[in-house]
Formats: C-alpha cells, sequence, structure tokens
C-alpha cells in the first residue's frame, strides 16, 4: 500500500486506527478544538484523538437535544456520537474554546458519556496571569487522568511526547513547504486528507505516513500547467475535501491555511522546556484562535498586525494571490474577527472572498459560481 | 422613522416602579453626554461583566451598548443599523446586540455625527472601551471589532467559572486569584486612563450599594411567590435596568426599596395583573423578544400570568467570608461565588445547576408552564435550552414550550407562528388543570 493510498483509507474511515487501538486495549481519548494539548494524553500512554464531524451526513438526532442555531460542526460531531459512532472513545475531553463547545460538554457528557469525562478551562484572555491560570487548570486535567488510569504522572514522559509531536510538527511544515512552489507540488484536498488521518493515530505513527508521502510526492512528475491563482483559506473546521476540491476543480491552487484543521493546530512547537507543563503552556494557550483575545494595541494598524501579522507572513512567504474566509455559520468569534482581517489582508492588496456555511456537503454545490467569479477576479 | 409609524412593542406594565424605567433608561444615555460635557470618562460596557462598582468608584459613566440595542428594538429602530452592519461584513447570525451596535458606530462614524432620530439621542463616542468574557464569547470581539469604527483605548477581562462538576474547594482558590488579577488589569488601566487612583474606601461603598440594590431585587422576587401575581415578568424585564446599569448606585438602591414597598402594598390588597388567574408561568430563560413584549399582556388575556424569569437575576445574594478585606477580592470571591451558587445542589441532584434553579422555582413559584426563548443570534442564553427542557423533563410533568425568534432581530419573528404556539401551549396548559 502506498502512503497515498493508506492516508486515503484513513481519511476515508475515519477513525479506523483508533477503533483498533481501542479494541486492543488502548485508551482513545476524544477532545474538541485546538486546546487539548496531545502531549499530556500521550504522556499517560493513551491515544489523543480529535472528534471530527461528517459534513456528508445529515444532522437527524442532535436536534432533539441542541438547538439549531449552535454551530453546525459541534451539532454533526454530536449528532455521530449518540449514533454509537464514537464509542471507540474512553476519554472525552472538551477545553473551554467557545460558548458552543462549553455547552457541548453538558450536553455530551449528559447524553453520551465516555469512561472519563473531563472540561479543560481556558482563558479567553492573555497575559501572565492567564498563563497561571491555564497551567493550573492542565494540573487539574493530570491529575485526572492520574485518577482514572491509575498511573502517575511522569514529566519525562511528557517531554517525551513533547519532543514527539514537534517532530510531527517539523514534518508537518516540510509537507506544507511542498506548497510554496508554483505549482504547488501537494494539493490542498491532499493535505486536509492527510491531517484528519493524522487526527486519529499515534503520532509515530502519522509522522511514518508524512514522510512516506513527502517522498511519493517527490518521485512523482511534477503538476506543470498554466498559472492558477494561489489561495489561502482561513476559517474554523475543514475536516473534509469537498470545499477545498470545489477550489481546486474550479481552477485555483490552495496553498496556505489557517485553519483549526489546519496550520493553526500543529504550526507552532512547544518549546522544550525544564518543566514540560511551561512549555505546553506558552505554546497552547497563545494558538491564533479567534476565541483568544490579544491586548488592543494603541493604533488600529499595531492592533492588526498584532492580531494578524503571523497572516501576513503565511501569504507572503506562500505567495498567495487572493484569500477566502470559510467560516461554519454561528461562530460568532469567527463572525467577527472576519471582516477585521478582511480590511488587514486589502490592506496588502488582496482580495477576499468571505462565505459563511453550514457545515454540509449538500450545500457545498451552491458556492461554486461564487468561488469562479471570485477566481476570475484574481486573473 | 416616523413617531406615528411606530408599532406597538412594549408591554403594559404591572407596577408604578417599572413604568419609571423608562426615564431611567433615557437619564443613561443623557448621562453619557453630561458627563462628557463635564469631563468625565464614558465607557462602553457589557452587561454581568462584575466590574460595575469598579466603574463607579472612579467616576466612569457606564454606556450600556446592548441595553441600547435593546432600546432600538423597543422603539423598531434597529433595522438600519442592522443592515449597516451586515453592509460591512458581519453575518446575520452574528449577535444582534452586536450587529446593532457596530451598525450605529460605522454610522455615526460615516456621518461624522449622530445618525438622524437615534433613539434617546444616541451613543456618544466613548472614552474608553471594556469588554470581558463573562456570559458570552461576542462580549470581547464585539469591542475588539469597534476599533474599525473609532479609536478608544480598549480592554477586556475574563469572567471564568468552573464547571459543575469541579471539587470547589479544590478550585475555590485557583479561580478566586485570577479573577482578582482580571480585576486588577482592569484598575491598572482604568487608573492609567483616568489618571486618579482608585479609592478602595469608595469601592467598598458601592459594593455595599450594588448588593444592597440586588438583594431588595430578590426580596422583591421573594415576594413574588404571593399569589395572585402582583409583577408580572415584563417589569422584571424593566427592572432590570437599574439593577445593571445603575449597580453601585444610591438610585438603585431607592428604586428597589420603592419596587418591595409596592409589591408588598399590592399583595396586601389583593392588586392581580389579571382578575381569573388561571396559569402561573415561568420564563424559563433566553433573552426577551424586545421587539413585542406586549406578548406577556397577550398571553394575559387568556388568563395566563408570567409570575418568574430564570434571565436576568442570575444571582441570588451570596456570603462572602469575613476573611476578606479588601474590596477588589470581595469582587472575585463574589464573582465565584454567585456563579457556583447551585453547583452542588446540581452535583447532588441533576447534575444542571440551571434545572436546579429551575425546579426550586417551579415549587417556589407554584408554577403551570415554563417557556423559553430560543434567539437565533444569541448562543450563551439559547444553547443548552433543549437540553434544559429534557432534563427538567425527569423531574417534572409540567407544559414546556420553547419560542424562536431573536432578542432584536424582527426578521427572524412571526407574529402568526407565536400566536399559534401559543394557543397550543395554553391548550396544554388547560388540558393539565382539566380534572380527570
Amino acid at each position: 500500500m502506498t502512503s497515498i493510498t493508506q492516508m486515503e483509507d484513513l481519511y476515508t474511515q475515519r477513525g479506523k486506527r483508533a477503533r483498533e487501538l481501542h479494541a486492543a486495549g488502548q485508551k482513545v481519548v476524544g477532545y474538541f478544538c485546538c486546546f487539548v494539548p496531545d502531549e499530556i494524553i500521550a504522556a499517560f500512554d493513551m491515544i489523543p484523538y480529535r472528534i471530527q464531524g461528517c459534513m456528508s451526513e445529515p444532522i437527524d438526532r442532535a436536534d432533539a437535544h441542541i438547538e439549531p442555531m449552535a454551530c453546525p460542526f459541534a451539532r454533526s460531531c454530536f449528532n455521530m456520537a449518540i449514533k454509537g459512532d464514537y464509542s471507540f472513545l474512553d476519554g472525552f475531553v472538551v477545553p473551554h474554546s467557545c460558548d458552543t463547545i462549553e455547552r457541548m460538554y453538558h450536553i455530551w457528557r449528559e447524553n453520551t458519556p465516555a469512561a472519563f469525562n473531563h472540561f479543560l478551562n481556558v482563558p479567553h484572555m492573555m497575559g501572565p496571569s492567564s498563563d497561571a491560570f491555564y497551567r493550573k487548570e492542565l494540573e487539574f486535567f493530570i491529575k485526572a487522568l492520574e485518577d482514572w488510569s491509575g498511573k502517575t504522572f511522569d514529566p519525562a514522559k511528557l517531554k517525551d511526547a513533547i519532543k514527539l509531536y514537534n517532530q510531527r510538527r517539523a514534518r508537518l511544515r516540510e509537507l506544507y513547504a511542498l506548497r510554496k512552489p508554483d505549482p504547488p507540488l501537494v494539493s490542498g484536498a491532499e493535505i486536509t486528507q492527510l491531517l484528519v488521518a493524522g487526527m486519529g493515530m499515534p503520532a509515530d505513527e502519522h509522522i511514518e505516513l508524512i514522510d512516506g508521502l513527502i517522498g511519493e510526492i517527490m518521485r512523482r512528475p511534477q503538476p506543470k500547467g498554466p498559472k492558477q491563482p494561489r489561495i489561502f483559506i482561513w476559517g474554523n473546521e475543514i475536516d473534509d475535501t469537498a470545499f477545498i476540491k470545489l477550489v481546486e476543480e474550479s481552477g485555483a491552487s490552495v496553498v496556505m491555511d489557517d485553519l483549526c484543521t489546519g496550520s493553526r493546530f500543529f504550526w507552532d512547537d512547544v518549546p522544550e522546556t525544564a518543566d514540560p507543563l511551561d512549555g505546553i503552556v506558552s505554546r497552547y494557550l497563545h494558538i491564533h484562535c479567534p476565541r483568544s483575545y490579544k491586548p488592543a494595541a494603541e493604533t488600529r494598524e499595531d492592533d492588526l498586525e498584532n492580531r494578524f501579522g503571523y497572516i501576513g507572513e503565511f501569504v507572503k512567504t506562500w505567495h498567495a494571490d487572493g484569500v477566502i474566509f470559510y467560516i461554519i455559520r454561528y461562530c460568532d468569534t469567527c463572525e467577527l474577527e472576519g471582516p477585521d482581517l478582511r480590511e488587514y489582508l486589502n490592506v496588502k492588496g488582496l482580495p477576499v472572498l468571505m462565505i459563511e456555511d453550514d457545515y454540509s456537503t449538500s450545500t457545498i454545490g451552491q458556492l461554486r459560481t461564487r468561488v469562479q467569479a471570485f477566481l476570475e477576479m484574481i486573473v | 422613522m416616523e413617531e406615528n409609524d411606530q408599532a406597538k412593542t412594549t408591554a403594559t406594565k404591572g407596577t408604578d416602579a417599572a413604568r419609571k424605567v423608562r426615564a431611567m433608561v433615557k437619564n443613561i444615555y443623557k448621562s453619557c453626554h453630561d458627563a462628557q460635557a463635564e469631563g468625565k470618562k464614558v465607557a462602553y460596557i457589557m452587561v454581568s461583566s462584575q466590574y460595575d462598582e469598579i466603574l463607579r468608584a472612579m467616576d466612569i459613566v457606564p454606556l450600556p451598548t446592548e441595553n441600547y440595542a435593546g432600546l432600538c428594538a423597543a422603539k423598531r429602530d434597529m433595522d438600519r443599523f442592522l443592515t449597516k452592519a451586515e453592509e460591512d461584513g458581519y453575518s446575520q447570525v452574528l449577535c444582534s446586540y452586536a450587529r446593532i451596535g457596530l451598525g450605529f458606530d460605522s454610522m455615526r462614524k460615516d456621518l461624522g455625527c449622530m445618525p438622524e432620530n437615534a433613539p434617546d439621542g444616541g451613543m456618544p463616542l466613548p472614552d474608553i472601551i471594556l469588554g470581558s468574557s463573562g456570559v458570552c464569547d461576542p462580549r470581547f470581539k464585539w469591542f475588539q471589532a469597534c476599533g474599525r469604527f473609532m479609536t478608544a483605548p480598549t480592554y477586556s477581562i475574563d469572567v471564568m467559572h468552573p464547571a459543575v462538576h469541579c471539587d470547589l474547594n479544590a478550585v475555590r482558590d485557583h479561580y478566586v486569584r485570577y479573577q482578582k488579577e482580571q480585576f486588577e488589569g482592569l484598575i491598572a488601566f482604568l487608573e492609567k486612563q483616568t489618571g486618579k487612583p482608585l479609592n478602595k474606601e469608595r469601592l467598598w461603598e458601592t459594593i455595599r450599594l450594588g448588593d444592597e440594590a440586588w438583594r431588595l431585587w430578590y426580596e422583591s422576587d421573594l415576594l413574588r411567590m404571593s399569589k395572585p401575581c402582583v409583577m408580572p415578568s415584563q417589569d422584571h424585564f424593566s427592572v432590570m435596568v437599574p439593577a445593571y446599569y445603575y449597580s453601585g448606585t444610591q438610585e438603585a438602591v431607592d428604586f428597589f426599596q420603592d419596587l418591595v414597598n409596592e409589591v408588598k402594598y399590592k399583595i396586601e390588597n389583593k392588586l392581580a395583573v389579571v382578575k381569573d388567574e388561571k396559569y402561573r408561568i415561568l420564563y424559563g430563560g433566553g433573552l426577551p423578544p424586545w421587539h413585542t413584549m406586549w406578548f406577556f399582556n397577550y398571553f394575559e388575556s387568556f388568563g395566563a400570568v408570567f409570575v418568574i424569569e430564570n434571565q436576568y437575576r442570575g444571582f441570588d445574594p451570596v456570603e462572602v467570608p469575613g476573611h476578606v478585606k479588601d474590596p477588589v477580592e470581595f469582587l472575585a470571591w463574589r464573582t465565584f461565588l454567585r456563579y457556583t451558587k447551585r453547583h452542588e445542589q446540581a452535583r447532588a441532584n441533576s447534575g444542571n445547576p440551571v434545572v436546579e434553579r429551575i425546579l426550586d422555582l417551579i415549587k417556589d413559584y407554584d408554577i403551570d408552564g415554563v417557556f423559553f426563548h430560543a434567539c437565533r443570534s444569541c448562543r450563551a442564553t439559547t444553547i443548552g435550552q433543549i437540553h434544559t427542557k429534557n432534563t427538567l423533563g425527569r423531574y417534572t410533568d409540567l407544559p414546556m414550550t420553547q419560542f424562536v425568534s431573536d432578542m432584536v432581530d424582527l426578521r427572524d419573528y412571526s407574529e402568526a407562528q407565536w400566536k399559534a404556539q401559543i394557543e397550543a401551549f395554553l391548550e396544554a396548559l388547560a388540558a393539565r388543570k382539566r380534572p380527570l
């Protein structure tokens, strides 16, 4: 089996590897969003599993428990859970990333509890006291894992996990670098498949898969063709290739992203500090998510640069010609962030298409005309 | 909007106290204009951010942007601000309070002056903007977005509380410490903005006033257990204005003392809201539909009265330990205790503090049915209502209903649909009361 077919297999059969490991007696801990450190779960010899939804399945059961004006991604995940699709999760951990996810913890826990359930509070504000607060919350999390597993937390194992996950991050950055050439050597759809595959498997296996994929990409014929618009995607959850494919089939290359399921979750390394929790705190609490609030700068320009400077670097380094915002409806923090980010990017001369969607493949087709019109404008 | 075009939106109140609130609302915005003329600082604020008494102690005049959105809806003058925000790129499903606020700010910026005939004279440009993460996410993101329309020093604080399953003894110090640090950061920011240090004796005084107003508010609600109902929910949704936006002032204390006296008088004299009270309804949660508050009176025309609410007066009085001698630490403790008041009760019973509160209200107020309002653009007060309803169903067989519209966006409201649903709910209430 090639790495590409293995990746496609893992992407199509979501959770396949995690289910196998669960069946073999390993504990699988499911979690939402970017604020639950994989490394801590791995340090207890458990398998971290990033919970995903299913864009191609209707939300047919969740509405009896949660309002339809809640994030459809979260509702889709819960819909799968009450249908038994997440019965392989031994643990369930939810960070307070946003209003909907916070509510989801209680609704999920009440209706389909795992053996281990934990809520991780995460400050919205960023500053020294927030770091201390988050660290304490992580200590509570570790204590809860100790109580559940009967194991004693070993900081050395956390250091090892940090090293391992940093290796995975480095490999993913290496893979993302293959998107810099024009045309890029790897498509956005392939990247999405690889990232989704990695959400439900141990990091060392994912590293092996990434390495294999990079090798196969380098060995296959280099893509050629007319110049296509290079697109940067910004938004929240994209754990399905449907939208990325739509953009690429419309005549563009998706070359870089800032998504919860993309660079946002892996880009920055965890610093390898003497006390491993220090590194974890400084990395995870400072993830660039719209739900976090950076202290306001004195001028508008400085404030935007402070908030979006990293995106400015991304679009410059990956030579983006345009930016598409893909926002899953009812995400208040993204909805409020979007217009500010558009202002920032427009000043840099980058056109922006802002799309709000329902986390459903059945609505994707309706977006084709808008995407095509946007791409024509760029060309 | 021409005055004579305005549809009826408000409800007829049951108490004189509630009828006085309209003037207090007007005064909020007038005070802001006056304050700036006097050189005082005016701050955009978010309700229930737990910092009100600090602002009062530092002579900062609060300008509640959410209340302004509700006011625009009650005056049916919200569309132009909603539309402006949507033209500026804000989603039609984003918090409609935020859309009205941002639309207003955007229009004021474009015009270079106050939008014409802005309700109650409009919101002046603030000197300071103060967000928080208490209650919902838009409370700091909205104010961050304000930077697009104005230049004003902006600061936000976290207001955090533990999940219900936490061991409070284990997490208490941790939460109180963080909350205190958040308040201290805010105070340092305000001292820089005002050039004046916080006077802690003054803060103790505003806390005393704030707590006394809220204690009286609580007392008035306890009195409302009396049957028949003398103070309906539409009054509650008025009196939240002095409770929140005059918090830390003698005015608020006087207001609630008058309210308590009036409720007592009405009970003694059996001055009921409706002559023949058939059904006692609990407003179970969700922001009220400010655009159509007369629906309370519509219910009353069928003998159904909303007698108590699980909205706005979210906190019963709490007892901060006597060893706390610093007012900032007191506020941190009070925040923690307010948010965790029913945690232990919930852990011992339903697992859900909201359910516990509603069950208490059902019992204490002899409730016949529970009404929830789901707002399409408010995640914080809407998500969880169905779950709450489902959990309540394990403990009570009362009829419960969830109506859907929005707190201020009339486009999400259908009068015909509401009336049909009201009819069905009334039938359910009648069926339950009918002898077998």
